[in-house]
């Protein structure tokens, strides 16, 4: 099989042509933080928190992303990209309202657990505040804009796992928005046909099911990649 | 060695951050070795005197405790801001996005427990609220910060034990951070 040559954090690879650095990196035990990522949905680079630096290039890049190339040098623990996780994990706490103490997915969240993987202690930015609706329209499951990250995996799941299109964002900035159908109440889409993996995927409290109270959430977003999987399988 | 002094207080909070100091227990005692408590809630309302370190519990909600900040910030050496609400604001904070008086008709007129009868309170006596509710951070500078809801028992004893003993804690390090 042909390979090529890359080197990260100076350890020579021999990898495959095409994959990305992310995958890379996760197939060498090479730990890298991802949020967007989920291993079965296509990559879109929407959280920035697997930037690398490659050297020549004078910008950071994301891994997922990003292709291999033959003799790429890829750093992904500088000083540098440690300060960028940092920043973008406060970031995402100051866009939205996100108070753990009163959510559902408190203890078992993934954005949690990245400000502890980054040692975020306090917030340096001011909190924005803004105004988020909470929908819970739909006869299942809630959706809490408070909450949301914007990582797309809930409309990426939607769409390419159980081919509904329920799920799609809106605006820009922070003015940003998931919606459901054409920004409609979740509880009247025509799409929607409540198989529940947008839940899965969604990494934080913004989606969750009615019959969960505080602290009490329980996410199993690999499910997603183990359908995905699966599937190929059953296509060869 | 002469002994250091501490100070508590809580301001837009719930005391569930002093709740979790005192669980810190029997370990109060290595505490009490090292340092005198010299002012916390439930003692009389003198002001808040000099101290080394300051443990402060809550946010910034009103013109009373824009006023006491100001002051234990002149007063302590080091400033401790005590869980979440200090933080990051917290559940305190969530009125943030709503208008102060929609925040006042909610608890006290529309409240479904008032008989819309209700009457928004207004005594001279009563502290004053401010629009918007601030962690420590924007008001003063905060020296160090344990972030929880409440903050153990443990984050608590191990930051207080390291600056008694005049070592900077790393909350990270001993793998202690927590939020909610």
């Amino acid at each position: 099989m042909n390979t090529i040559d890359i080197k990260i954090n100076e350890r020579s690879l021999k990898v495959l042509p095409g994959i990305t650095i992310l995958q890379a990196c996760r197939d060498n035990g090479i730990d890298i933080l991802t949020m967007c990522h989920l291993k079965g949905l296509s990559d879109v680079g929407a959280c920035r928190l697997c930037l690398v630096e490659i050297e020549g290039i004078n910008k950071l890049l994301s891994a997922c992303t990003t292709r291999v190339a033959s003799n790429m040098v890829i750093r992904t623990d500088t000083e540098k990209i440690k300060r960028y996780q940092r920043i973008t994990t406060e970031l995402f706490f100051a866009e939205r309202n996100h108070v753990c103490s009163v959510c559902v997915a408190n203890g078992n969240c993934e954005l949690q657990e990245l400000g502890y993987k980054v040692g975020m202690d306090h917030i340096r930015y001011p909190f924005l505040f803004p105004e988020c609706k909470v929908d819970t329209s739909h006869q299942y499951f809630v959706m809490d804009h408070n909450r949301c990250i914007m990582c797309t995996r809930c409309v990426r799941a939607c769409s390419e796992v159980e081919g509904a299109f329920n799920w799609d964002v809106k605006n820009r900035g922070f003015q940003v928005r998931v919606i459901s159908d054409f920004d409609t109440p979740w509880g009247e889409s025509i799409t929607c046909t409540s198989c529940g993996k947008c839940l899965q995927a969604c990494p934080t409290g913004a989606l969750w099911s009615k019959d969960v109270v505080q602290g009490q959430l329980e996410k199993h977003p690999e499910m997603i990649t183990e359908l995905v999987e699966k599937r190929k399988l059953l296509l060869t | 060695m002469t002994k250091k002094k501490i100070g508590t207080v809580w301001l837009g909070g719930c005391s569930g951050c002093h709740m979790s100091l005192l669980d810190i227990d029997e370990r109060i005692l290595d505490v009490a070795r090292l340092a005198d408590i010299v002012k916390c809630p439930i003692v009389d309302g003198k002001e808040f005197p000099k101290v080394d370190i300051a443990l402060v519990e809550g946010s910034v909600t009103s013109d009373e405790h824009l006023h006491e900040i100001l002051h234990i910030r002149k007063q302590a050496k080091l400033l401790v801001a005590l869980g979440d609400c200090a933080v990051m604001t917290n559940v305190t904070g969530m009125r943030n996005y709503l208008q102060l008086n929609e925040v006042f008709d909610t608890a006290y007129v529309n409240a479904i427990s008032n008989d819309q009868s209700g009457t928004v309170p207004n005594h001279p006596a009563l502290l004053r609220l401010h629009d918007k509710v601030f962690p420590l951070q924007e008001v003063v500078n905060v020296d160090y910060v344990i972030p929880g809801c409440p903050p153990s028992a443990d984050a608590i004893f191990y930051v207080l034990f390291e600056f008694l003993n005049d070592r900077v804690p790393d909350l990270n390090e001993v793998k202690k951070l927590k939020y909610g």
